[in-house]
């Protein structure tokens, strides 16, 4: 079914929509952008205690508590959003179900040279891409292996005596060095490589309105598109005009 | 006028003139040392109070020795310095002697000693401000004055011999001398003679004596002990590290010291100081079995405030070791790994996103020329 133009003579251009993600995916990175962004607020002031920045911020003791328990309950909120993130996950690969798209392929390495040739201008053209471009994967395998490290090592410090029941008692302090450097590891990675390509390379907004127009397509998953307009059958939604 | 004979005579004279002068001023400046007259004052008070006999009995039914030995205010700082007996007992300067008020010898002392501010004015003012007049005012009349530790008639230069100071304070804190003297400070002291390890008034203060059971106290007591465990030529010494001081303010617990003692010194906290794992007076050396941070007893000072812990869990403080492979090994491999991996995180993103920014304003400017 392709999408046709409601009136022939309209001047107005309608543009083809395509579905990037679904409801469920969108409403997971809300959730993951709200409490990482909670997390990091909260968290800051406690790793630079020292600093009379977060003094001004933790003017008593009872702030410190205070900001503790939301620092808590929004890492209550993130690992539930993991474990409902991987259980579909391997629910959809029990099923043979699970998208491949994710997953990085020597395609993306070779994605990745062209780029930063293009980069360097030696390469005339950028690397066409499929559903997910290598920064994206690069994106989520960032954040997935990040946010793991920081629940286990968040979940350290929160619960030592239980952890060194089993564990050395080592791991403690350097579950603590591990949660406190990771964290300005991965707030960097977001703000630096996240922001600009959702942003100011192109304003994304396909993680909130879930759609991404023909143009987008054609322009940044050219061999997705390529791919939805040999099988139209297969996933293409009809696009509504904006 | 050019005589040579008339110019030595004037020289002459002017010589005996000065020393003349001089010889005057000698006795002008220091009386005592040409005539020491104020033995004579102490001579004519001892004339009846060298007598070990002599004595009065208190409204308090004490009997109070009005003995004053000649070999003992003889060797006493202030005697020698021509001080006289009535610079200390300023109402009395002649015999009948006033008649006196006094209930009982402690409330004597406790008059008496007011005189000490004549000469001590600064001395005298810190120890009002101190626990012991706190304790003072709220009815314990027990309470240390000055002369209880420096002495009455017998009063000496303080500190000598060092040790002496300690025991001054045993005078009425027998129980805590009893542990100091057991521990790594106090044994060094009294039975090595160290000159270098602290006596009571190195960490309690001399006059100013305060409340060591204060929030405001506990927060600073860190910085108290590295005044000697932060000096690397005194610990040098001893083979003793001083970096613990340095390292503690790093960890969980001293972090969290500094910023209480900063913000809120006056609100009790309980993040370890030195003191609750190393002990307050009867610290010692971590390889003495009795010591509270040796091996065996370290768990057991760890539950005093994570009570439930397990034997794993002593290894979780490092608040005195250096990152290192062979004390803190899992701290070291997060520390490599981090030391290097966020500084690759940053440079990439960087590099990327300004090669990124680079390249498509080109592309901007190519499309917009003709």
């Amino acid at each position: 079914m392709t999408p046709q133009p409601k009136t022939t003579s309209s001047p107005v251009i309608v543009e083809k929509i395509y579905q990037r993600f679904n409801l469920g995916q969108r409403w997971e990175h809300m959730l993951l952008f709200l409490s990482a962004t909670v997390l990091l607020l909260t968290g800051l002031p406690q790793k630079y205690r020292d600093a009379s920045w977060s003094q001004a911020i933790l003017t008593t003791p009872d702030r410190v508590y205070l900001i503790q328990q939301i620092h808590h309950i929004a890492a209550i909120v993130l690992i539930l959003e993991a474990v409902y993130h991987l259980g579909r996950a391997i629910y959809q690969l029990s099923r043979r179900k699970l998208s491949a798209g994710m997953f990085p392929t020597v395609q993306d390495l070779r994605d990745a040279g062209q780029m930063i040739l293009y980069l360097l201008f030696i390469r005339k053209d950028k690397p066409k891409f499929g559903k997910y471009n290598f920064e994206q994967k690069v994106t989520y395998w960032f954040v997935f292996f990040g946010f793991i490290l920081m629940i286990i090592s968040g979940l350290v410090i929160w619960f030592p005596l239980w952890f060194t029941n089993f564990l050395p008692g080592g791991i403690v302090p350097a579950a603590k060095l591990m949660h406190s450097t990771e964290a300005i590891a991965a707030a960097v990675f977001i703000l630096i490589w996240h922001f600009y390509h959702v942003h100011i390379e192109r304003l994304n907004l396909s993680i909130f309105t879930g759609k991404l127009s023909e143009k987008e397509m054609q322009e940044f998953h050219t061999k997705e598109l390529e791919r939805l307009q040999r099988k139209p059958k297969d996933k293409v939604k009809p696009g509504e005009p904006k | 006028m050019n005589n040579p004979i008339l110019q030595r005579q004037k020289f002459g004279l002017f010589t005996a003139g000065v020393i003349a002068l001089l010889v005057s001023l000698l006795f002008v400046v220091s009386p005592a040392s040409a005539g020491n007259p104020t033995q004579k004052t102490e001579n004519y008070c001892l004339s009846c109070h060298g007598d070990p006999k002599l004595n009065m009995t208190l409204p308090s039914g004490e009997v109070l020795s009005l003995y004053v030995s000649q070999d003992v205010i003889g060797h006493s700082v202030h005697s020698p310095l021509g001080i006289e007996c009535e610079a200390c007992h300023t109402d009395i300067s002649t015999y009948p002697h006033p008649a006196q008020s006094f209930q009982n010898k402690r409330d004597l002392s406790r008059t008496i000693y007011l005189a000490c501010q004549k000469c001590h004015p600064d001395n005298f003012q810190k120890a009002q401000d101190s626990m012991h007049a706190t304790a003072a005012a709220k009815g314990n009349m027990q309470a240390a004055i000055c002369t209880d530790c420096h002495g009455a008639h017998d009063v000496q230069i303080p500190g000598k011999p060092r040790s002496s100071i300690s025991l001054t304070c045993s005078k009425c804190h027998a129980d805590i001398y009893a542990q100091y003297k057991q521990s790594v400070h106090g044994s060094a002291l009294i039975n090595e003679n160290n000159q270098d390890v602290p006596v009571c008034t190195d960490c309690h203060g001399v006059h100013n004596i305060q409340d060591p059971t204060t929030a405001a106290f506990r927060v600073q007591s860190p910085e108290m002990c590295a005044r000697c465990h932060a000096d690397p030529q005194l610990m040098g010494k001893y083979g003793l590290p001083s970096d613990v001081y340095s390292i503690y303010k790093t960890s969980w617990h001293g972090v969290d010291v500094s910023v209480y003692k900063s913000r809120w010194p006056t609100i009790w906290h309980d993040s370890a100081v030195c003191t609750d794992c190393h002990g307050i007076h009867d610290m010692r050396k971590t390889t003495d079995p009795a010591s509270h941070v040796n091996p065996t007893n370290l768990l057991a000072t760890c539950q005093k405030c994570h009570p439930g812990t397990g034997p794993n869990w002593t290894d979780a403080w490092t608040g005195h070791n250096k990152i290192s492979l062979q004390r803190t090994p899992f701290l070291f491999y997060v520390d490599a790994f981090y030391s290097s991996f966020t500084p690759f995180i940053l440079w990439i993103c960087i590099i990327y996103v300004v090669l990124q920014i680079i390249r498509s304003l080109v592309d901007r400017v190519r499309r917009s020329l003709p």
